[in-house]
């Protein structure tokens, strides 16, 4: 349902070019949970991004079920992302001084959905993160593995074909981070969520059913769970 | 987004910075006082003034008067060359070194001029004292009501016959508590010739005129009366001279009058009708009222950078925020939306609250100046707000705010979400 096609990103800073991303190619099919590994600093996240249409290719293009991303409006890139992705970075990037379901029903109401609507999603997503207890609790006064899981509930609200997670682990501590992984596979499994995940966490990873090592900007190691396990 | 959102997104987001929103406000707030406090004092007078100069009426009416050439101004202190006049053995003939007129003089000056029915010289009459019906004697300002104008009465009618009179109000309430009683008697008026003995003439009350500016305090008397006292009470060798005089039109019509103007005007005569006159006052009231409104605008817009500057530190502050909502899939559109609202926002409160407190500070003020000076000012409120002023102000003020949002707003919509996610 994702395909990349020699894509490659340069960043221009202080007039100097550099290559984040060196003509990768890459096609990840529905369903599929697929793992970005590779030390800091080899694109994991500049390929996710392209992937996910937040950012633009300087070279290649990104298909979505075999349509072009390039010929895309800035409107059609903005309901696309809303409405077919859910995204967990690798901040929490949440609104402290907002309750727990005005975090969670950013992207509903982006949409403009209708307030009966809003209100079965986002219950139903709170409920699938467990946290359905805390939803008039301000996310300042959340614990960070109970802020990690709000931001996975707000990346599932819309009933995303995609779930994009940078990092989703990272700054928990492994308890927690394996909870949260849990959530992650389960909605994978139960739900068919495609799941992209960028990690640094070999356990993480090793759950995948397919792992793309990345070096310098190119893909080194594309292997499916099948071919691991052997 | 749905708009109700956008404005609850915005005043959320308003709310999270409690004291720098009501800073900023408050800017906005003494920007709108100050113009709604201006504003009510200019439409405060332009009301009273307008009520004073309604009391003569009159649409075929003008008052016409010799040019006066002074070259340099008329305070310029500068010598006016003398000019030789032309046959002096012609009465007609206008001699160029004075404004005063005599009625030959006069009446050749409108007789080619068509249009114009009549008119009637400037008499300048001093009254001494007058009685009604036995009455006490009062002293009395008398003035001349040309043909064609008519006095605006609180009590009986304006002067349309000869031998009739229009009494001052104050003179009025002193001749009779109940001023009606007065319509239809007669008044007993005493002037001065020049021999130092006083004459009298009976005059019909026809009314008792309504307060103005435009009368002074004078009592009027209609033109046959204005002219036997003129006569009466002149000194002067030879044939009299008028400051001026009246001429009275067969048509309102505007551009009528303005054609007889401006034949008046070549040569060398200006007339000006009652609504020009009106029209002088309201211009100089609408000067003021500019001017003060100005100095109000000067706050507003000192307030108005005080919005850019809340809203440039809301999008820095924000920035991740912004960073966020474009990525979950927020169109630049609805980002420039929420944060034109937020300024649009500081300023509708600040208008709101200013115009709240203007009115408030406004009435008090009335009500202390009604206490102290009444009695000179009858009718007269020293703010005066009209919903249209206030409708108009606020409107204004959220369209600075507006205005101010602009830029902060732009930068807000134009981030990049990657930057800004990654923005510390
Ligand atoms: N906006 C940018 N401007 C300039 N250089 C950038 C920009 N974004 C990323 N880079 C550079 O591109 C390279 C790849 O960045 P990227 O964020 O994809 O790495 P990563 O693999 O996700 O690393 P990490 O594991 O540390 O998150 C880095 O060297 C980074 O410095
Ligand atoms: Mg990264």
């Amino acid at each position: 349902m994702l395909e990349a096609q020699s894509l490659s990103k340069t960043y221009k800073s202080d007039g100097v070019d550099y290559e984040a991303l060196k003509d990768v190619d890459l096609s990840v099919r529905r369903g599929e949970c697929i793992a970005i590994v590779g030390k800091s600093g080899s694109g994991k996240s500049t390929l996710m991004h392209l992937l996910a249409c937040l950012d633009a290719p300087t070279n290649g293009s990104v298909l979505i079920d075999g349509r072009d991303t390039s010929a895309f409006s800035e409107r059609a890139k903005n309901s696309l992302r809303n409405e077919k992705f859910g995204f967990v970075f690798q901040q929490f990037f949440l609104n402290g001084r907002d309750t727990v379901f005005e975090n969670v029903v950013l992207p509903m109401r982006i949409r403009g959905a209708s307030n009966a609507e809003i209100k079965t999603e986002t219950n139903a997503a709170l409920t699938a993160v467990g946290l359905d207890d805390k939803i008039n609790k301000k996310a300042k006064d959340l614990s960070g593995g109970e802020k990690q899981r709000v931001c996975i509930a707000r990346a599932l609200v819309g009933k995303p074909e995609v779930i994009f997670a940078d990092e989703p682990t990272g700054n928990l501590d492994s308890n927690t981070g394996a909870a949260v992984e849990e959530l992650l596979f389960d909605l994978n499994h139960e739900q068919g969520i495609t799941l992209v995940v960028v990690t640094h966490d070999a356990d993480l990873a090793g759950r995948c059913d397919r792992v793309i090592e990345m070096k310098d900007g190119r893909i080194v190691a594309d292997l499916l769970k099948e071919v691991t396990a052997q | 987004m749905k708009t109700w959102d956008l404005i609850r997104t915005a005043n959320r987001n308003l709310f999270r910075n409690k004291l720098r929103t009501t800073l900023t406000v408050l800017a906005i707030f003494v920007g709108s006082f100050t113009l709604t406090m201006t504003n009510g004092v200019g439409d405060g007078m332009r009301d009273y003034v307008e009520s004073q100069i309604k009391n003569i009426e009159g649409d075929r009416v003008a008052m016409v008067r010799k040019k006066i050439e002074t070259p340099n101004g008329p305070s310029s202190g500068a010598a006016v060359e003398y000019k030789e006049g032309s046959d002096e053995s012609d009465e007609t003939a206008i001699d160029p070194n004075t404004v005063l007129l005599t009625q030959p003089q006069i009446e050749s000056v409108v007789r080619d001029i068509p249009g114009i029915i009549g008119v009637t010289p400037r008499y300048s009459i001093r009254g001494e004292h007058i009685s009604v019906e036995g009455s006490k004697k009062y002293k009395v300002e008398l003035g001349m009501l040309s043909d064609g104008l008519v006095a605006k009465t609180e009590t009986g009618k304006s002067i349309g016959g000869p031998n009739q009179i229009v009494l001052q109000i104050g003179l009025a309430r002193a001749l009779d508590e109940k001023i009606e009683n007065l319509v239809g008697k007669t008044a007993t008026v005493g002037y001065k010739i020049p021999d130092g003995s006083i004459k009298t003439v009976d005059l019909t009350v026809t009314g008792v005129m309504t307060k103005g500016f435009m009368t002074n305090n004078n009592s009027f008397v209609s033109s046959d009366v204005a002219k036997r006292m003129f006569e009466d009470q002149s000194v002067q060798a030879g044939p009299n001279r008028f400051l001026g005089f009246t001429i009275q039109m067969d048509s309102s019509d505007p551009t009528k009058i303005e054609a007889i103007k401006k034949r008046l005007d070549e040569k060398g005569f200006e007339a000006e009708t009652v609504a020009d006159t009106q029209q002088r006052t309201y211009d100089a009231i609408g000067i003021f009222k500019t001017g003060m409104n100005l100095f109000a605008m000067v706050a507003l817009l000192a307030a108005s950078f005080g919005i850019i500057n809340t809203l440039v530190i809301a999008v820095l502050e924000r920035t991740k925020e912004i960073g966020l909502q474009k990525a979950l899939g927020m169109g630049r559109g609805k980002i420039f939306a929420i944060f034109s609202l937020e300024s649009v926002l500081i300023g509708f409160w600040g208008a709101f609250l200013g115009a709240v407190g203007a009115i408030v500070t406004g009435l008090v003020a009335n009500q202390i100046f009604v206490k102290f000076y009444a009695r000179s000012f009858e009718g007269f409120s020293l703010f005066a707000f009209k919903p249209i002023s206030i409708t108009a102000i606020m409107l204004l003020v959220c369209g600075i705010a507006f205005v101010a949002g602009v830029m902060p707003a732009l930068r807000a919509s134009q981030l990049n979400p990657i930057e800004s996610l990654r923005y510390e």
